[in-house]
């Protein structure tokens, strides 16, 4: 076979030896380090990472406390559709209000996880199946969002707990500005789940408060 | 005195020198990402510039034709053609991060595997080294097409 003997040439050439090579790479990969070459398993709505909603305070029962009223409107916590966002003023000093209008996907705070820990919520570790493996919550379901054998491990979550589509389950991933457990909620949430908490300040902190942990492969 | 300049520039030496340098980096920024492709793949995600279905193609090979490129660099063989897409490569990652940059959006560069978690003031600091050593090893490529290119045109003329 001649070798191609023009530049344009030779660099598609190159290219093709690229594409080849992570053809053959992906094929012998292993699940956690396999990438699927069509259809990701990330959400096409994707909201930009490094811009953080301001997670809604909530109280010890798991609702979202309405904040002061501010020129006679009461602040709804975030993740409201509009229509909500100008419903009738709720009276603010109303005592524990029947039916809070919370959204399908709802940050959690560090207290609020424990709680849900104690209860036997299950918890989905978004992360990579590497950093799992050094250490994460006890009993958690590890589900990175990254691998290509997401869904298989989601399957087994699913056939092993059962949960419904009104159901809590906890997301977290490593705190701060990791987007991982949102994208997560979002896919779960299109295959009808309903309750997701996603626990915004994560591993690092459930750590820093000396919660139960465990290591190794799931 | 330009002339002069000129020729100490592109000096075989120093061109070669230069080659086997922007060759030994982009084998060392591929080797990381080869070995890890979801992960490239988050980093990409993350510059919010590539639309979904074209991510993970290109997680995949882009790092296989940064390391063929290096080894193209490095051994001396089809120099023009590596030179070229090394070229276009940090032009489109110097792109991407200006926009970044610009839109006042942090993110890991992704050049060498996995970053550290880093607060948001030391992302645009680590982006704005990024966008300067990119520059570097722009000027570097230039250096690499340009003497090529002369070479090949003075092979052009004793033929």
């Amino acid at each position: 076979m001649p070798l191609p003997s023009s530049t344009p040439l030779r660099a598609l050439a190159l290219a093709g030896m690229a594409v080849t090579a992570a053809l053959i790479a992906n094929t012998f990969a292993s699940p956690a380090r396999r990438l699927a070459w069509v259809g990701s398993s990330v959400p096409p709505s994707i909201a930009a990472p490094g811009v953080e909603k301001i997670p809604p305070p909530v109280t010890g029962s798991g609702q979202p406390i309405v904040p002061e009223p501010k020129d006679g409107h009461p602040i709804h916590p975030g993740h409201l559709p509009p229509s909500r966002m100008t419903a009738s003023p709720a009276p603010a000093a109303a005592p524990a209000p029947e039916t809070p209008p919370s959204s399908p996907i709802r940050d959690i705070s560090a207290e609020e996880a424990w709680r849900a820990f104690q209860s036997g919520t299950p918890f989905l570790d978004a992360r990579r199946s590497s950093e799992f493996a050094e250490g994460h919550i006890a009993s958690a379901w590890s589900t990175p969002v990254w691998e290509s054998d997401l869904d298989d491990r989601l399957l087994s979550f699913k056939a092993a707990r059962r949960p419904g589509s009104e159901d809590p389950i906890v997301i977290y991933c490593s705190g701060g500005d990791c987007r991982d457990s949102h994208l997560l909620a979002e896919k779960l949430l299109g295959e009808g789940y309903f309750h997701l908490l996603i626990f915004h300040d994560g591993y690092p902190a459930w750590v820093a408060q000396g919660r139960p942990v465990e290591k190794g492969r799931p | 005195m330009r002339p002069r300049l000129w020729q100490w520039l592109l000096h075989p030496k120093l061109t070669m020198a230069v080659r086997i340098a922007l060759g030994l980096v982009f084998i060392a920024a591929a080797l990381p990402k080869i070995g890890d492709p979801p992960g490239f793949a988050k980093a990409i995600w993350a510059y919010q510039l590539v639309p979904g279905p074209a991510l993970n193609p290109m997680a995949l090979v882009l790092p296989w034709l940064e390391l063929f490129c290096g080894l193209a660099l490095c051994l001396g063989i089809w120099i023009r053609a590596a030179a070229a897409w090394v070229a276009m490569m940090l032009l489109a990652f110097g792109f991407a991060l200006s926009i970044n940059l610009a839109r006042h959006h942090p993110v890991d560069c992704g050049c060498f595997g996995g970053a550290a978690q880093k607060t948001m003031a030391e992302q645009f600091a680590d982006m704005r080294w990024s966008l300067l050593r990119d520059a570097g090893l722009l000027l570097l490529a230039g250096q690499v097409l340009l003497a090529s290119g002369l070479k090949a045109r003075s092979v052009g003329q004793v033929e």
